[in-house]
């Protein structure tokens, strides 16, 4: 079935997979008419990270008021949407079944088709929400909390997996590393910002499979190289953590650097784009872009706001399904892990 | 009226509907568990053989706890979704006291009994003489050994001469049950063991009737127990 294309379509989603309550309302697709985010990190900050069952209570009682904030930003009232999309994997299960419960609920009430929407393919859309055509073929490397993988993308919705962290996500090592380093919690924003201060290559980390010929990630090592440099530095009355976080950062974003252009260089793509949260990191950002200038590739990115988890990503990635008709059923479930991506 | 009435909260998964006075269709499920799979279709399947529409229901009902954490907020969250977009009033009901009134006009003392995991059960009083379970205690949870001690002493100091224990809470410690409790206590049938869609839709009713309504987009579950990571952190504290 094919929508009828004279008719504007209005999607609502919602997107509960982590610590982020959010809801939004897309046009055909591409117009953000609301985005609203409740994010919980000031809650998640006294464990130094997120805790799934705090994330699930805190989703339940933030959804009610964080859809209805998205249809008063909108200016629009339920009968006027056409869809409702709901991320349904990957995440926390207990904190992706809030969002998808509330969904099927909602979207039932309103006879509504529901459509749900793969997290990841979410992020990688919050680049056509930012810059809408794309000339593909693409490389895109998807960098987060929760994953570091590297797509050959043929269009916006086919795409192959070229290699994948082996270990602990980019997210986590700075998340891990910004705990050890004592800089606080959420580790990506935390480095950046001790790193300002800071230079590189006082001290000096590894470059973990740069050698490698493959397209995969390791972070876990250079994580506990990170962390023993630290202690070795401390005992020799070194405390200058801007240099360590300095490093540290710099050590992780070339391997992404490097990989993702060496991946454009082989598949003769001129465009990378760059998504989830630690596509918010302003050196890999500036990296990446100088370094693919070069080579007369081309960068694209999402704005900040749309880096980190929100919902106007997944109504827009749902806008696909809508118009041909790939609903999903009301026996929908969650998944905390995918396969591949 | 017509009451749609949900509870997910335990292992098992029940849905009602109650209109002109009596339960029109139930439908309950304690096999292979995945409430988030199979509530949604189970509504809808409730409606359809009624032949009717979400929108001509007239109040929700729905177990608020204690229980299975993630169990109550599937229900819940379904049931706000349901609520926001078909504008309906919600009515809270305590899973103890939907599965205390499986036993309304008895003389005996009825306790529900939840599995808390960690050796622990939740549990709580109930006197069910009359039409509506009154409640003689707060939510607690507690040890098995607790509760077989805090049981006894109820029961003596209440007065009552038979106590009724059912629930998934009994299933685990069954055998240190019938060694610690005497002949005053009895186990309800299968039937009546567990939570019942058609009961919570009772007390929904009468509470609705009262127009004793819950807020929609303030319900919250009743966990009665910290998260492992606050209770962690309470300690450190
Ligand atoms: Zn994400």
């Amino acid at each position: 079935m094919v929508y009828l294309s004279q008719q504007e379509v209005l999607i609502l989603g919602i997107e509960t997979s982590c610590d982020e309550t959010s809801a939004a309302i897309v046009r055909d697709g591409r117009d953000i008419l609301s985005n609203v985010i409740h994010s919980q990190i000031s809650i998640h900050q006294p464990f130094g990270g997120v805790v799934p069952e705090v994330a699930s209570r805190k989703h339940i009682e933030n959804i009610p008021w964080v859809v209805d904030q998205a249809f008063t930003d909108a200016g629009l009232t339920y009968e006027d949407i056409h869809a409702v999309a709901v991320t349904n994997r990957p995440g926390l299960i207990g904190a992706l079944l809030v969002g998808l419960s509330y969904a099927k609920g909602f979207a039932y009430a309103l006879k509504l088709p529901l459509i749900g929407v793969n997290h990841l393919q979410g992020h990688i859309y919050a680049n056509i929400l930012e810059h809408g055509d794309i000339p593909f073929p693409a490389v895109c490397l998807v960098v987060s909390g929760g994953h570091t993988s590297l797509l050959l993308m043929e269009n916006q919705s086919q795409y192959q997996l070229l290699g994948g962290t082996l270990d602990d996500a980019a997210g986590e090592a700075f998340d891990k590393v910004a705990r050890f380093l004592g800089l606080g919690y959420p580790g990506g924003p935390a480095i950046e910002k001790a790193a300002r201060t800071g230079e590189a290559g006082h001290v000096r980390l590894p470059r973990v499979f740069l050698d490698r010929p493959d397209y995969n990630f390791s972070f876990s090592g250079l994580k506990t190289a990170a962390m023993n440099m630290w202690i070795k530095l401390q005992r020799q009355g070194d405390k200058r953590v801007d240099n360590m976080a300095a490093e540290f950062q710099l050590a992780l974003v070339e391997v992404l650097v490097e990989k993702t252009l060496r991946a454009a260089r082989a598949y003769e793509v001129s465009s990378i784009l760059l998504a989830g949260g630690v596509a918010a990191n302003s050196l890999l950002r500036s990296l990446m872009e100088n370094r693919a200038e070069d080579e007369g590739k081309k960068v694209y990115y999402p704005p900040i706001e749309l880096c980190t988890d929100n919902a106007a990503m997944i109504a827009g990635r749902a806008y696909e399904d809508f118009c041909q008709g790939i609903y999903a059923g009301l026996d929908l479930n969650a998944q905390a892990h995918l396969p591949s991506i | 009226m017509l009451l749609l009435a949900i509870d997910s909260a335990t292992p098992v998964a029940g849905v009602a509907l109650w209109g002109d006075g009596r339960i029109l269709r139930e439908e309950y499920s304690d096999y292979k568990q995945t409430h988030s799979r199979d509530l949604m279709p189970m509504v809808d399947r409730i409606l359809r053989s009624c032949e009717v529409d979400i929108k001509e229901i007239s109040v929700l009902g729905v177990t608020i706890g204690p229980g299975s954490f993630t169990g109550l907020r599937i229900g819940l969250a379904t049931v706000k979704g349901l609520a926001m977009a078909a504008n309906l009033p919600v009515v809270g009901i305590s899973t103890l006291e939907m599965m205390a009134h499986n036993f309304a006009h008895n003389s005996a003392l009825v306790c529900p009994l939840l599995d808390a995991r960690k050796n622990e059960v939740y549990t709580a009083f109930f006197d069910v003489h009359s039409s509506y379970p009154r409640r003689l205690s707060k939510d607690l949870f507690c040890s098995p050994s607790e509760f077989v001690e805090i049981v006894k002493e109820q029961r003596i100091e209440l007065n009552y001469e038979k106590v009724i224990l059912l629930g998934n809470g009994y299933t685990p410690y069954s055998e240190y049950f019938q060694n610690e409790l005497g002949e005053e206590y009895a186990l309800a049938p299968a039937h009546l063991m567990y939570p019942r869609a058609g009961a919570l839709a009772s007390l929904a009713v009468e509470r609705a009737i009262k127009e004793e309504f819950d807020d929609v987009r303030t319900i919250k579950p009743v966990y009665v127990r910290l998260s492992e990571a606050e209770y962690q952190l309470g300690k450190e504290a």
